[in-house]
């Protein structure tokens, strides 16, 4: 294969364009390359989430308060004016299972769970500022005891049936996988 | 079988490998069940490159680029690369397309079908069953005239171009740029420490290169040759290795319920597996094998991985991927426009006996 002047001068061109870029992001990196790349996404992804879980976390901040001090029934329905508000707002779920959970009432605490973990997935993951592992652990082994007892003992009631799908499904979150 | 063939070793030594790295990038960090996965980690790197924004599935994964670096590599060592292509270009960009719908409606390629599989993950067995009936649809297909066409070999260097995009991606990562979004949180979070991924990525797609090792291929040929076939004893040993270290680490669970990254529609596990052996069959390889053979200069696998990519984004953007809770209505039509797909390039590529 023989190169013309015309292949020679193309190359030639090649090697320069490549130099420039080699040399633009040499000269960029040590001036502050991020920064002057005027973009981060991973910063900007993390600032919004950051500023979302704080928003989260004051505006059910009330519901926190009346459960703490036991006031479950007002606490629940404080949660019914913020869903009405925000609707399909996860941490909202999250809440109202943990009330439901602590007054008894298993398979709705549980569906309050999955319901929340189906929108915002952070509830199931230890690193997350939101997580919710240990009581969701400390939920499906309650679930799979009581509620798994009951419907092996009634394999004809529907409802049971789901309760006891719902708590399979937190199993699963729990085990990890790409989600 | 013979058993001085010295291929059929480096075929078996390919599985066994392929098995053990798939269980032990799970203990050193990445998500369980998914120390390999070729459709979650193209996932996570589209989201990585900004092509979707689920923050939860964002993280080049070194893996991938080992795979096609290595297969590169050693290619060229061997004198193997070929930069070769032309064979129906668009057919094969939607196909990758429809193979990411597969692999998202199970959640899992079809080597993470086998890793879940040899994890005790019983929901796997309707994902294995679909992928046979698929591949044995595409040898039906095969048999019946369907072909996409020869690629052609072409001193032109397309072939260069998707080993160079991955090398490009290897650039990225270790320069990250401001663009290039990293979760910390969710399964993407989830990462072995990226050296060993790479360079075990790196090593597989070596081995992969010179044994042809494919996961649909050792199907395909077990059907057609049975047990003279050395790429069924190379899946064997893959499945060998990956139960042996599940069962040593402690991560063999045996059940149906409770399984991570499964779900329990097992009607549409069995058609997203059935779509991918259907298309893999008859596009020359899995979702793996594509990025192998684009690693040795193929244009046409380039065009599939492009297509996978392109699948990657839209999974996760258009709510295709399915969850633990199950497989969503956009999922399900999916998977059904892949059958239509696959149905009519079967009635368009078929090459039939003149009247």
């Amino acid at each position: 294969m023989t190169f013309d002047r015309f292949d020679r001068f193309h190359g030639l061109l090649l090697l320069l364009v490549a130099g420039g870029l080699v040399l633009l992001l040499a000269v960029a990196e040590s001036g502050g390359g991020r920064s002057a790349a005027g973009v981060d996404k991973a910063m900007e992804q993390d600032l919004d989430y950051q500023a979302r879980v704080a928003f989260v976390q004051k505006l059910y901040g009330p519901v926190e308060d009346l459960r703490r001090d036991g006031q479950l029934q007002q606490a629940l329905l404080k949660l019914d004016e913020l869903e009405r508000r925000y609707p399909g707002e996860a941490h909202g779920f999250i809440l109202r299972g943990e009330i439901l959970s602590r007054m008894g009432v298993l398979a709705e605490a549980v569906a309050s769970y999955v319901a929340a973990l189906r929108l915002n997935g952070d509830y199931v993951d230890a690193r997350s500022p939101l997580s919710r592992q240990t009581e969701i652990r400390q939920l499906v082994d309650d679930g799979l005891r009581i509620l798994g007892g009951q419907a092996r003992s009634h394999p004809e009631n529907v409802s049971l049936a789901a309760a006891v799908k719902n708590v399979h499904y937190l199993q699963s979150r729990l085990a990890g996988g790409c989600e | 079988m013979n058993l001085r063939d010295f291929h059929l070793w480096i075929v078996v030594a390919a599985g066994a490998f392929l098995g053990a790295l798939g269980v032990l990038l799970a203990v050193w960090g990445n998500p369980e069940n998914s120390g390999i996965c070729v459709s979650c980690f193209i996932e996570n790197s589209a989201g990585a490159l900004g092509f979707h924004e689920n923050p939860r599935m964002q993280y080049l994964r070194p893996e991938l680029i080992g795979f096609v670096l290595g297969a590169a590599v050693c290619a060229a060592g061997f004198r193997e690369f070929r930069s070769r292509g032309g064979s129906a270009p668009l057919p094969r960009l939607v196909s990758g397309i429809f193979l990411m719908v597969g692999c998202a409606v199970f959640i899992g390629c079809p080597i993470k079908l086998f890793l879940r599989f040899t994890a005790g993950d019983l929901t796997a067995v309707a994902g294995v069953l679909g992928l046979v009936a698929g591949v044995w649809a595409g040898l039906k297909g095969l048999g019946g005239g369907v072909h996409l066409g020869s690629s052609r070999e072409e001193g032109r260097g397309s072939g260069f171009l998707v080993p160079g995009f991955f090398l490009l991606l290897l650039v990225l990562f270790v320069a990250r740029p401001g663009f290039l979004i990293f979760s910390g949180r969710g399964s993407a979070a989830q990462h072995a420490p990226w050296l060993l991924g790479l360079g075990g990525g790196a090593v597989l797609g070596a081995l992969a290169q010179r044994s042809r090792f494919c996961i649909t291929g050792g199907v395909r040929d077990t059907l057609l040759l049975g047990r003279r076939s050395p790429l069924l004893w190379g899946l064997l040993a893959f499945i060998a290795a990956a139960t042996t270290l599940n069962l040593a680490t402690g991560r063999f669970h045996l059940g149906l319920y409770g399984q991570p990254g499964a779900h329990l529609d097992h009607l549409w596990s069995f058609l997203g597996m059935a779509l991918v052996g259907w298309i893999s069959v008859l596009i020359g390889g899995c979702p793996f094998r594509q990025l192998i053979k684009a690693g040795e200069g193929d244009a046409d696998a380039g065009l599939v991985v492009v297509g996978m990519f392109i699948g990657g984004a839209l999974v996760q953007s258009w709510g295709i991927a399915a969850t633990a809770a199950g497989v969503s209505l956009v999922g399900k039509a999916a998977v059904l426009a892949g059958c239509l797909f696959v149905l009519g390039a079967t009635l368009l590529f078929r090459e039939r006996a003149p009247a």
